[in-house]
């Protein structure tokens, strides 16, 4: 998930701010100091998130377009000047053009707001966009909801009572409504000081970034890894179960499945799955902190040579072409493969399939999968040259059933084409002959359209009155019967327009010897 | 979409009155003369449909499309109406499909143009179309049992589609009551019953017909709410194809659908097999899978289709197919599809092609010139559906490879082993309820906890997987249960590896990291064998038989010096017994010579451990030989966490620390032949009594 920090540099967050017997702070640097505990915690726990910086007053710009080099976010936090009034609307439009430009309206995004609870005045002003909220017409529409799925959290550079004196408080959390509810307002507890901002960023740290850490296992075989980005919480559905599905800290394998007979699923959303060395205390070694950077190295080497379980799965997932089926919680299942990033270099990856007994409708009910020494026979053929998947459906789909629709003329004509071409060539073509008559008649009659019956009835006395002196005397005998059987079932008489009847081709005593008179 | 939206339950009410045998007076052409006919044949004159078969056809389209598109808890009830209600199926499953309702309706056959039309009319139909949407259907029969006390979230909501002929606005306005009314009644029965749900939500769908070149007795209306419950929309709609347009139109709106037309599809001409000809080809689906135009606001939408008054199609270009089945796509979604026009030529081959197992890329066209490839046709078991594949910017690009985390350094990775133990674990469905209870999936997980307890990950780590001779019995060990075959195979392998050692054949035993040509060849074995007892120790208590092998195992293996003497000494003590049985106890004079002896064996082991730890010594890196763990430690920790892998510092440290103390002094006897570290004191006595105490000493070495 991505981040855009919106950060107001409007001339009220250079107010001062007072602290008691210490030099002199404005609140800019209060968030200042803010941003940069998250920039620090997210260039060490997080290192993988894109991050982008906007700054904002009746104007906006992109300071740092999305990174993941937090150096640069951390030198654009100092390089900010301060302008004029603040103007969140185009701000927030700013931020809509970004995250789509960049990454398209599908992938989900965080947006860090931070301001001073100071909403701007006149046209412009967040009161302002929100009072004439009602009156837009499609193409000026307010940015929120966001096009793309996402959280707001909005950071306040100010303590509750103070945001409560004005209506600002109410105007963010109606900000908050309007993007599905989705997102959440942060704000100091107490005097504004140091401390007290870094718990505010501390507990949106806790909220939206902290690593999702998890056991991947295979019966015994385990590995302890970190799940990039972390996956959210998820909704199966909102009117009979509204309440929101976690995944499971442990990710257990129950089986394997060639990646042909997966055949790209679709899939929530998808997740590196980096492997980690913990220590005792759960601080982990592999792509994490430790103060020291030659530690950090040491460490990286000795966890670099120690085997694990993720580096085993991935090559061998990588050489079979196949996928592992990972359970992440009750009824919902995801798959690792190895993804290749590049020719060199690639990676161990899960995907989350929608939450279900039944996520793929050609694999069946998940539980219903189990290990192939519990069947008769391998279903993968002693050679590994068949597959039991996918499954077949009950019913086949009108595509593949060969309906009869006569909507357009052009269906009933090629219709009844069919049967008169086949006419034309009988006896040969006795059997499809009858096969198209008796398409024609069932449909005929579910649909009451016994005019056609009689119409093509008619048809097939006058292509017996054209056959050629040279034609089998087979023909005639058929044509004259089929078109009787067809006239008896227009005349709508029950015994007649069984629908489950066919009409089967005469007996006639034309044997072979006759044939060879011909 | 909700599970339990108005889409869940669509009640069809077509009128079967006299007059719906009426005439659409739109002709069908059917006798097309073939070029090359006979001259001078008039062709037949042309026939027309009737109301009812327009309005028949027209709803068998509607529900084809989706039934195509969604098979499963979008439930049609077919009802035809005229002196009373005919209800041509139910809300199960099993009658959910075109077949069954074609043979329904065939049974019904058309109307009676010359019964009485006074004893007719689609008020029996509507009335028990509200009954139908009070009964329950099985998915929320099973939503309901499952949610317990919270039943009432389960919703019942419901459309009724009813095709007529009226005669005027109030009569429509009559039938819109008289629905009103009836909900209103039976959801007064439904609150009392188990069987039945109340309505809340109906919506209903009038369409008035009637025959081309006519005026409307009734005027268009657009939804209205006429209570909290029922809300109608009127469509006066002329027969024939402009009937089955308004239905296409409405299926589109009812389950949310969208119109995609593949463009650019080359085809073989009929005529001309060699040259083939661009088609164009237009699908429904969901519209989810145009999520990405639709938000974007990036609608490169191509013009209106040709019948359309309402409908949109989004373009999207066929690319030749470079796709295979072992490709993996990133794709966010998959929709099943319904081609609009299911027999033209374009459409069948179209889906025959897909069909036959062929994936198809789809690309944007866009005014830039670069190529997006935003979806792919596939199919899956006889269904095809449209995947959205993922065009925009991956946030996880340039991860870190996996070679640079944990592990990353190791090259010994028993990569093509794993690959071997994967297409074993491969899943399979199993359709009908098997014979024990027990779910398939718990048991591919059971499968898999088996096959682990022993696996070592990688090359160095293990000698017996490097060895071909060992493959007949590490295949089957892991099994649940053996076969007396199976067991024969194992002792064979067992009788196999002794010869070997009789033999004195090299094992693959790994050198990595070690000096020198690594262990000694009889301790190579010994390597081998305590591995090979710890693969088959995990197992002993899958069955008896499992057990009957490592009974075979110990009998079989080979045994440190000591050991030997233990065992020649167990053999003697065997005969002795016999004897004893006999004779009564001529035994106590051996035992000197035995303590010597073994105290002899005591002191060859130190030599030996003494010389192990001379070559291991400069090199902590070098895979620990199994049996240089601690003693106690080998006896206390379970089979499965040997599997573990590596050792721990301190497990290597202590190791070392042991076996210089021990280098120091001589062992006691009784530590040495002890069992979890207690020594059984006297034991002469309980062998006296023909207890087997040997088996204590050779506990205390594994």
């Amino acid at each position: 998930m991505p981040t855009v920090v919106v950060m107001d540099v409007s001339l009220s967050m250079t107010r001062p701010v007072s602290v008691e017997g210490s030099e002199e702070y404005q609140r800019k640097h209060l968030a200042i100091h803010g941003l940069t505990m998250l920039f620090e915690h997210m260039a060490t726990n997080y290192k993988l998130e894109f991050t982008a910086l906007v700054v904002f007053s009746s104007l906006w710009e992109l300071m740092v377009p999305f990174t993941r080099d937090y150096n640069t976010l951390q030198e654009a936090l100092s390089n900010m000047d301060d302008y004029d009034k603040t103007c969140l609307e185009a701000a927030l439009l700013g931020v809509c053009n970004i995250v789509q430009q960049e990454w398209g309206a599908a992938i989900p995004c965080q947006v860090v707001l931070v301001t001073d609870g100071c909403l701007g005045i006149g046209r412009g002003s967040l009161r302002h966009s929100l009072a004439t909220h009602n009156q837009r017409s499609e193409n000026n529409r307010f940015p929120l909801p966001f096009p793309f799925p996402s959280k707001l959290y909005v950071m306040c550079m100010a303590n509750l009572e103070e945001l409560q004196s004005s209506d600002s408080l109410d105007c963010l959390e109606r900000l908050i409504d309007l993007n599905n509810g989705e997102g959440q307002i942060f704000t100091i507890d107490g005097p504004l000081c140091l401390k007290n901002v870094q718990s505010m960023f501390g507990k949106l740290i806790d909220l939206a970034y902290t690593p999702f850490h998890a056991v991947l296992k295979c019966g015994h075989l385990t590995s302890d890894v970190q799940v990039f980005p972390r996956p959210e919480p998820f909704i199966i559905d909102e009117e009979i179960d509204p309440t929101p599905k976690a995944i499971n800290t442990d990710l257990e394998i129950v089986g394997f499945i060639d990646i042909a007979d997966i055949s790209s699923p679709p899939v929530l959303s998808r997740h590196l799955v980096l492997p980690i060395a913990l220590n005792k205390e759960g601080d982990e070694l592999g792509p994490g902190i430790t103060d020291d950077t030659e530690d950090e190295n040491s460490a990286n080497q000795i966890a670099g040579k120690i085997p694990n379980f993720c580096v085993l799965l991935h090559g061998s997932l990588k050489v079979e072409g196949m996928v592992a089926i990972v359970q992440l919680g009750p009824e919902w299942y995801g798959m690792l493969y190895s993804q290749a990033d590049s020719k060199k270099k690639s990676n161990l990856m899960m995907s989350l399939f929608e939450p279900g007994p039944e996520p793929l409708p050609w694999l069946g009910k998940m539980a219903q999968l189990g290990p192939i020494s519990d069947a008769k026979e391998n279903p993968y053929g002693e050679d590994d040259n068949k597959s039991p998947f996918p499954l077949q459906p009950k019913n086949k789909r009108s595509y593949a059933q060969n309906v009869t629709v006569w909507i357009k003329p052009s269906g009933l004509q090629t219709d009844v084409q069919k049967i008169l071409r086949n006419a034309r060539k009988l006896p040969e073509k006795t059997q499809t002959f009858y096969k198209e008559l008796n398409r024609l008649r069932k449909a005929a009659l579910a649909f009451g359209f016994l005019d056609l019956l009689k119409g093509v009835a008619d048809m097939l006395e006058r292509e017996c009155t054209l056959l050629p002196d040279t034609a089998h005397p087979d023909a005639a005998f058929q044509l004259t019967h089929a078109a009787q059987q067809l006239k008896v079932a227009s005349t709508g008489t029950s015994e007649y327009t069984a629908y489950d009847h066919n009409i089967t081709p005469l007996q006639t005593d034309f044997s072979g010897s006759s044939a060879e008179r011909m | 979409m909700k599970i339990f939206a108005e889409s869940h339950k669509t009640v069809f009410v077509v009128d079967h009155c006299p007059y719906m045998a009426e005439s659409c007076r739109q002709h069908v052409e059917f006798d097309m003369l073939v070029k090359n006919r006979t001259q001078g044949i008039i062709p037949l004159a042309p026939i027309s449909k009737s109301l009812w078969t327009c309005s028949v056809e027209s709803s068998m389209e509607y529900c084809r499309i989706m039934y195509d598109i969604f098979p499963f808890k979008k439930l049609v009830n077919f009802i035809v109406s005229d002196s009373g209600a005919h209800v041509l199926n139910s809300w199960t499953q099993e009658d959910q499909n075109l077949q069954e309702l074609m043979a329904a309706l065939a049974a019904v056959g058309p109307p009676n143009p010359h019964a009485d039309p006074e004893c007719c009319s689609i008020l029996h139909g509507l009335v028990t179309a509200v009954e139908a949407l009070c009964k329950i259907t099985e998915y929320q029969h099973e939503a309901r049992t499952m949610l317990m006390e919270n039943a009432e979230r389960v919703g019942n909501r419901g459309r009724i589609i009813c095709i007529t002929n009226a005669k005027s606005d109030s009569h429509v306005r009559m039938l819109e009551e008289c629905v009103q009314e009836t909900i209103h009644e039976h959801n007064k029965l439904a609150a009392n019953s188990d069987h039945l749900m109340q309505i809340q939500k109906c919506e209903l769908v009038l369409i008035h017909t009637y025959p081309v070149g006519e005026d409307s007795l009734v005027s268009d209306r657009p939804k209205k709410e006429l209570s909290s419950v029922l809300t109608s929309e009127v469509h006066s709609v002329r027969a024939g194809r402009h009937l089955a347009t308004k239905l296409n139109v409405l299926v589109q709106q009812h389950f949310d659908l969208a119109s995609t037309t593949i463009t650019n599809i080359p085809m073989k001409e009929e005529q001309h097999a060699n040259t083939s000809a661009n088609y164009d080809v237009e699908l429904l689906h969901h519209k989810e899978a145009h999520v990405d135009f639709i938000k974007s606001g990036d609608n490169h939408i191509g013009g209106n289709s040709r019948e359309g008054t309402f409908k949109e199609t989004v373009t999207l270009k066929w690319c030749t197919p470079r796709t295979n089945s072992v490709e993996l796509h990133y794709c966010t979604g998959a929709y099943r599809i319904s081609p609009v026009d299911v027999n033209s030529r374009p459409s069948s081959c179209l889906t025959n092609f897909l069909l036959n197992g062929r994936s198809v890329l789809l690309e944007q066209p866009r005014k830039s010139g670069s190529k997006v490839i935003s979806h792919m046709l596939s199919s899956h078991g006889g269904e095809i559906f449209l995947h959205v594949l993922s065009s925009s910017r991956s946030i996880l690009e340039d991860p870190p490879s996996i070679s640079e985390g944990c592990g990353g350094r190791v090259t010994d990775y028993r990569i093509t082993d794993f690959g071997e133990f994967m297409r074993e674990n491969r899943l399979t469905p199993f359709l009908e309820p098997r014979g024990s209870l027990e779910i398939p999936l718990e048991r591919a997980k059971d499968q898999l906890e088996k096959h682990t307890r022993y696996w070592p990950m990688i090359i160095s780590q293990t000698t017996i997987f490097n060895m071909q001779a060992v493959v007949p019995l590490a295949s089957v060990i892991v099994k649940e249960a053996l076969t007396d075959e199976d067991i024969l195979n194992c002792q064979k392998t067992i009788y196999n590896l002794v010869d070997m050692e009789r033999k004195n054949d090299p094992l693959p035993i790994s050198t990595v990291g070690t000096r020198g040509k690594g262990p000694k060849r009889d301790e190579q074995y010994r390597i081998m064998w305590n591995e090979l007892e710890t693969l088959v120790r995990a197992h002993i208590n899958n069955s008896d038989k499992h057990q009957r092998v490592l009974e075979c195992l110990l009998a079989c293996r080979s045994k440190p010096p000591e050991e030997e003497e233990r065992k020649k000494r167990g053999r003697k003590r065997e005969e002795k017994e016999d004897k004893s049985e006999k004779s009564g106890k001529d035994y106590e004079p051996d035992k000197p010579w035995q303590e010597s002896e073994r105290l002899k064996g005591v002191l060859d082991r130190e030599k030996e451990e003494l010389a192990e730890a001379e070559i291991i010594k400069d090199s902590p890196d070098s895979p620990e030989p199994p049996n240089k763990k601690p003693l106690v430690t080998m006896d206390e920790m379970p089979p499965v966490e040997k599997a573990k892998g590596p050792m721990s510092l301190l497990s290597l440290w202590s190791n070392r620390i042991n076996t210089a103390n021990s280098r120091k002094h001589q062992e006691f006897i009784g530590r040495l032949n002890s069992v979890n570290n207690k020594a059984e004191l006297y034991q002469h006595l309980k062998e006296d009594n023909g207890m087997e105490t040997t088996e204590n000493g050779k506990g205390s070495r594994q």
